[in-house]
């Protein structure tokens, strides 16, 4: 019973982070976003597990859907950036990385999958961002990582 | 600990292995450069930067030297010009002028017997006549309007160890200086080995060795439709150049005067929309092309096919396209 | 943050370099505009011009100034797409509420002759 409230609150938080930061457009393609939503999803994964992190991230994209950007492109891009970043991250985490190390992964192949889905709908050769997406993706990858590091901690001791 | 160093290693191999692949490998260089009234925009393929580099600083200074040398609208500090010279009160003066010019406009005055007088630099008058008509887009000069300033002739050009003799002059080289300068670029690049190349000077093409296995793909621009393009070429170490009254012109009374004067009638011509001129050296076919445009396409297609390494495409109309006998090797 | 963190950020922007070295940006000849995945209108980007394109919502203005190509108007919540100009092959302009993309093709032609 905790464990739903828990995960309810987690899901409450990110679909909160998501809105905030579909209002930061990127490279004017519309619906590529920074990823600051991955705080929970980070969070989520080293406290509950890979099950619930795909869970959580899957309900926070389609309340997102619903609540604000529509059943358009927007949700392919999120979830193709989603998945590739639970999947890098859960594969990070085997290897034993830190958890900034595990999030900035996360970061990089969260743009890495929106921008490829992008290059996919599109039919755009949008390649040439990559160098700026890959710095970009360190240090949100690195901010939200020592975030996420700081209230896994605190959770954990409670 | 030692798998660390291992893949260290690795990525500095790697980070090697792409510079040296970059460093062998031939790049596109691009720079752009507005001289002449017009965009120019050169490109060239190699793999050495900095001799790319050198090569496009020396190429500015050398369209800004022309460009400054030919303004006949413009004066520029402690440069003796078009403008200077055309605009000189000292009678029979002898102005000294930069050898670049000279050689120009030693150039200029042989072409007004290659091409039976169709193409005479000293026919700035005219020129201003016509355009101050077409940018007040109304009426046309009478006969007696250019017959009264048409006092300059080829003969009053007066030339003595790189001074001219001010003379009344109103020189205008715009017809033959972007092929000159552009013939200029083009063997400055090979003498230095950066042989492939394509510089697009306007409308005065010229092309070095091919980069790659296909030669260079030139769009002729169609007219009527100047979004359209007509027809592709495929050349290698050669100049394309298209003359045309199809932009510069105004309409009075339902017809169209542009912007090339035959010398011999002081009107513009009417016997095509443009011509395009493949051949290999540039300033060549930047005179051909203004000269054929100036006469009837039996002619010019006469003289085309009795020469050597020269082709070219007249576009009369929407339907009627004319080439020359050997127009395949390039299509 | 331990070592491995580390030799990963260091990876990830040796990666990102390399990359830099390798995007070659050629100048462009024609913009192609798709409206709803269909080619509506191929643009010339050596020859100054505007044009108006048919959007979802309303025309789109295009501008096109010394090769390089932007949206001047366009009826949207947001205005993405004017945000920048394009000029490089691979570079596009995407207009979605409009459904219109504006692309800059890989250039068949390595000139465009005219007077």
């Amino acid at each position: 019973m905790q464990k739903i409230t828990r995960l309810s609150s987690l899901i409450a938080l990110s679909i909160v982070l998501g809105i905030l930061e579909s209002f930061i457009p990127l490279f004017s393609i519309p619906g590529i976003k920074l990823g600051l939503a991955n705080i929970v999803i980070v969070t989520t994964l080293y406290i509950y597990g890979l099950k619930e992190a795909v869970l959580v991230s899957i309900l926070r994209i389609l309340f997102i859907s619903v609540l604000r950007t529509g059943f358009g492109l927007n949700l392919y891009f999120s979830l193709g950036g989603s998945i590739l970043s639970l999947f890098g991250m859960f594969i990070a985490k085997k290897i034993n990385f830190s958890i900034i190390g595990v999030s900035i992964i996360g970061s990089t192949c969260h743009i890495l999958g929106q921008i490829t889905i992008a290059i996919i709908l599109l039919n755009t050769n949008l390649t040439y961002y990559l160098p700026l997406m890959i710095v970009l993706s360190i240090i949100t990858g690195t901010i939200i990582g020592y975030i996420s590091q700081e209230n896994i901690k605190f959770l954990k001791n409670k | 600990m030692k798998r660390i160093w291992i893949f260290l290693v690795l990525i500095i191999l790697i980070i090697f292995g792409f510079i040296i692949y970059n460093k062998y490998s031939i790049k596109c260089y691009e720079k752009d450069f507005y001289y002449f009234d017009t965009y120019i925009n050169i490109k060239i393929y190699s793999n050495n930067s900095k001799k790319v580099d050198k090569a496009f600083n020396y190429i500015d200074e050398l369209f800004k030297s022309y460009h400054e040398l030919t303004d006949r609208y413009n004066s520029y500090n402690n440069l003796i010009n078009l403008y200077t010279i055309n605009n000189n009160v000292l009678k029979d003066e002898y102005l000294k002028i930069d050898k670049k010019l000279t050689k120009l406009i030693k150039y200029g005055i042989s072409l007004y017997d290659k091409s039976n007088g169709k193409i005479d630099i000293s026919m700035g008058n005219i020129i201003d006549i016509w355009k101050g008509y077409r940018e007040s887009g109304y009426g046309i000069p009478s006969l007696e309007e250019l017959n009264y300033v048409n006092y300059n002739k080829i003969s009053d050009i007066k030339l003595k160890n790189n001074q001219i003799k001010n003379n009344n002059l109103n020189i205008d080289l715009g017809c033959i200086v972007k092929g000159y300068v552009t013939k200029e670029v083009g063997e400055y690049l090979e003498k230095n080995n950066l042989d492939k190349f394509i510089i697009n000077a306007g409308g005065n093409v010229l092309t070095g060795k091919k980069y790659k296995k296909d030669k260079y793909k030139i769009g002729l621009e169609k007219p009527t439709n100047t979004a359209d393009i007509y027809k592709i070429i495929k050349v290698e170490n050669k100049a394309v150049v298209t003359s045309g009254g199809y932009l510069r012109y105004y309409e009075y009374n339902g017809n169209k005067y542009h912007h090339i004067i035959d010398p011999e009638t002081l009107f513009p011509t009417n016997y095509m929309e443009s011509v395009t001129v493949i051949t290999s050296d540039s300033a060549y076919a930047d005179f051909m092309s203004t000269y054929l445009f100036l006469l009837p396409v039996d002619e010019g297609l006469e003289i085309v096919n009795n020469t050597e390494d020269l082709e070219a495409i007249w576009y009369i109309s929407d339907d009627k396209i004319v080439t020359s006998e050997g127009i395949n090797k390039y299509e | 943050m331990n070592k491995k963190d580390v030799i990963l950020i260091i990876t990830l922007l040796v990666i990102a370099c390399v990359l830099l070295l390798f995007i070659n940006q050629e100048k462009g000849n024609t913009a192609n505009v798709y409206y709803d995945n269909n080619l509506v209108l191929k643009i010339n980007l050596n020859k100054n011009n505007d044009y108006d394109v048919k959007g979802y919502n309303g025309n789109i203005h295009i501008n096109v100034k010394d090769s390089y190509l932007s949206v001047t108007d366009e009826i949207s919540p947001y205005h993405i797409c004017q945000k920048k100009k394009i000029h490089n092959v691979g570079e596009s302009l995407i207009c979605l509420p409009n459904k219109v993309v504006i692309k800059i093709e890989n250039n068949e032609l390595d000139a465009i002759v005219g007077d």
